[in-house]
């Protein structure tokens, strides 16, 4: 009896019970709706979403009764029209589409290096640091890392005191384009680093030593062998630079001060300020349009492959 | 470019005192040797023996910490990887992934600013040399294993370079295809008669494809021969122990004479030849006495090995068949016991001993070599 009890211990016989219970709730033959099961969640999410961009479309359709502060019942596009010739909205477009190319560009050409000395250093301790480094801002949210460059480049902010202290005249650091750039790249490089890491660990170190044993020199090796084979993760950082910085709100709202808003402030002052939900719908499906449209043209240039989505090839 | 050792042609590589150290480990310690340019040298030794080390060091990704290396009579300490011209097959091949067959082989060119009119035609004919004519425009994942190698071997011989280094490049392939590769490498070495260090841990490759063997273990350099001299006298226990299946007859050495010694083990005593010169056993101390498998006989009763200076009895411990050859197990009660491995390449009689069985063995005297413990 006790050698029986031995051989078939307790939780062996919890598990039977488990597994006869999960069996009688979840057939065998209900298998094969597991996977559409977990795929539920997101699909409806997804769902929401697209629910939402619907409601959004509708809005958009229909102008403000500036008397009654009321939705026009019949649809019309006018916000489109206004929203494409209006100077303002066109100078709000051009500085954001420009604004978030400009800091995706900066931010890939200052990720690399550090992605790749944090890939390809052998001393564990400098990888460690540059990883901590990284993530450290990533615990500070973007409106109050903002607020820290308010403090540090306004105008009796450190860097001001500092050049105060040579003699120079205090500097006019914020509320302007470049400060909106600045902190947009400063916010951005973790992700880059991040996405750009994988894609260099997967490049043998020994082509590197290959390509100097042919004669390479570095800036050959970078050119032709690194930069190449580093082009899925500089398409991946890059879109997700460019996603982001496009659709940013806090960095142009504080340190543009008002004066360099991007499309998502403008579309935040239409619905919040001025109450016109139709305009503010319209330009939010701009956005998204204008976003789609960068996606979809990278993808055309390069291939979803390039994010390493596809099966792997031998 | 002094010591040139009796050969006509001139030294291609000359390793002077080369040692590496590594964090206090001594990969590498005071290596030497001189290589006459068209030859074909193998490192071979055990993982950990420094032969790679030693060849990264000639190749310039590493300067050594101590010692120079002369390529061609320049000393090359100084010279950074890429301007040595050194060809290199690299152990994972380390082809371009992005680049076809014919782009890879053009890289060298283009690094070393060839004309570009006459690239496209040296690409094809050493595209030819390794037998992938045609093969140019396929992307490296579109070539199987074999053709692969060949491309690498193109790549690191397009630029005529003073000396081609393989960096294992044999050891990932099955048996049949690395017997095809060996044999390979030395066809095509042999027709442009570049310089070739090539380093393994494959004993059969290095006999195969060598003018020359270094043996090295725990970063010393054990001996530098020829193949067929490497084999048949090895200069230490450790090469006699490496290459081929060897035993050893451990005894207290009775007397030395010459070139001969003879060993006492238990009642026996066992002649044979003094293995190191340079290290001779002396009277009194302690030995072993090397004899390769293969040149022990076997036999089912002492009469058919009357020809041999040794003949001692003994049972079957165990037997493998191995297809040409049957590998014994021999267990023998005048050595104490102590059991030696036999090769019986002779099935043409069908006889193959079972496990218990009584049988002879027996050997020549001047097959032993002896070596001091």
């Amino acid at each position: 009896m006790r050698a029986a009890r031995t051989a078939y211990p307790l939780t062996w016989r919890i598990m039977d019970v488990l597994e006869a219970f999960a069996a009688f709730v979840w057939p065998t033959s209900f298998r094969r709706a597991i996977p559409y099961l977990l795929l539920a969640p997101a699909l409806l999410l997804v769902g929401l979403l697209v629910l939402g961009l619907i409601q959004i479309g509708d809005l958009s359709l229909r102008t403000l009764d500036t008397s009654t502060f009321l939705l026009s019942e019949n649809y019309t596009l006018a916000n489109y029209r206004k929203a494409l010739t209006e100077p303002l909205f066109v100078v709000v477009a051009t500085r954001s589409l420009t604004g978030s190319l400009i800091v995706t560009v900066v931010t890939l050409i200052f990720a690399f290096p550090y992605a790749y000395l944090m890939v390809r250093t052998r001393s564990a301790g400098l990888r460690k640091f540059l990883l901590i480094a990284l993530f450290l801002p990533f615990f500070i949210g973007q409106v109050v890392r903002a607020y820290g460059w308010l403090i540090i480049l306004g105008n009796q902010g450190m860097v001001n005191e500092a050049l105060g202290l040579i003699g120079v005249a205090p500097l006019r650091l914020l509320y302007n384009y470049p400060a909106v750039l600045f902190g947009l790249v400063q916010y951005m490089l973790p992700f880059a680093v991040l996405m750009l890491a994988p894609a260099l660990t997967a490049i043998p170190e020994e082509l590197e030593t290959a390509a100097a044993s042919l004669g390479a020199n570095w800036v050959h090796s970078f050119i032709h062998v690194v930069l190449p084979l580093a082009r899925p993760g500089l398409v991946g950082a890059g879109l997700v630079v460019v996603t982001l910085s496009l659709t940013d709100f806090a960095m142009p709202a504080i340190l543009g001060g008002g004066s360099q808003d991007f499309i998502a402030n403008a579309i935040y002052d239409q619905f919040f300020r001025t109450s016109d939900q139709g305009l503010g719908a319209t330009l939010a499906l701009m956005l998204v349009a204008l976003g789609s449209l960068l996606v979809g043209i990278v993808f055309t240039l390069f291939g979803a492959g390039t994010l390493a989505m596809g099966r792997a090839r031998q | 470019m002094q010591d040139v050792t009796g050969s006509a042609s001139p030294i291609a590589v000359s390793v002077r005192d080369v040692g590496m150290v590594y964090d206090g480990f001594h990969a590498v310690k005071s290596a030497s040797f001189d290589l006459p340019a068209g030859k074909f040298l193998t490192i071979l030794g055990p993982s950990g023996s420094g032969k790679t080390t030693l060849l990264r060091l000639i190749a310039g990704f590493q300067a050594p910490t101590s010692g120079e290396i002369v390529i061609n009579g320049k000393a090359v300490s100084a010279v950074p990887a890429h301007q040595r011209s050194i060809g290199m097959v690299f152990q994972k091949l380390a082809l371009f992934p992005h680049m076809t067959a014919a782009e890879n082989v053009a890289f060298p060119l283009k690094m070393r600013r060839q004309d570009a009119r006459t690239i496209p035609e040296r690409v094809e004919r050493y595209l030819d040399l390794v037998k992938l004519g045609g093969y140019g425009g396929r992307r490296i994942h579109e070539l199987s294993g074999g053709q692969q190698q060949r491309v690498a071997i193109a790549r690191a011989l397009v630029f005529e370079p003073d000396l081609l280094l393989l960096d294992e490049p044999l050891a990932a392939l099955d048996r049949k295809l690395r017997e095809e590769m060996q044999l390979e490498f030395r066809r095509i070495q042999r027709e442009l008669g570049v310089t070739t260090i090539n380093v393994t841990h494959d004993q059969r490759e290095a006999l195969v494809v060598s003018d020359e063997i270094i043996v090295m273990d725990a970063g010393e350099i054990q001996q530098k021969a020829q193949p067929t001299r490497t084999y048949r006298n090895p200069q230490n226990a450790f090469v006699a122990n490496f290459i081929g299946v060897t035993n050893f007859i451990s005894g207290a050495v009775r007397s030395v004479a010459g070139s001969n010694a003879v060993l006492a083990h238990s009642a026996v005593e066992i002649p044979g030849i003094v293995g190191d010169e340079r290290n001779p056993p002396r009277a009194g101390g302690q030995a072993s006495g090397a004899i390769r498998a293969e040149q022990i006989r076997i036999a089912a009763n002492a009469r058919s090995l009357s020809g041999l200076d040794i003949v001692l009895e003994g049972s079957i411990r165990d037997a493998i068949f191995e297809g040409e050859r049957i590998v014994y197990e021999v267990c023998v009660p005048a050595l104490a016991g102590e059991a030696l491995r036999v090769f019986d390449h002779d099935p043409v009689d069908h006889v193959q001993f079972e496990p218990g069985a009584a049988v002879s063995i027996g050997w020549n005297s001047r097959d032993v070599l002896v070596f001091n413990n």
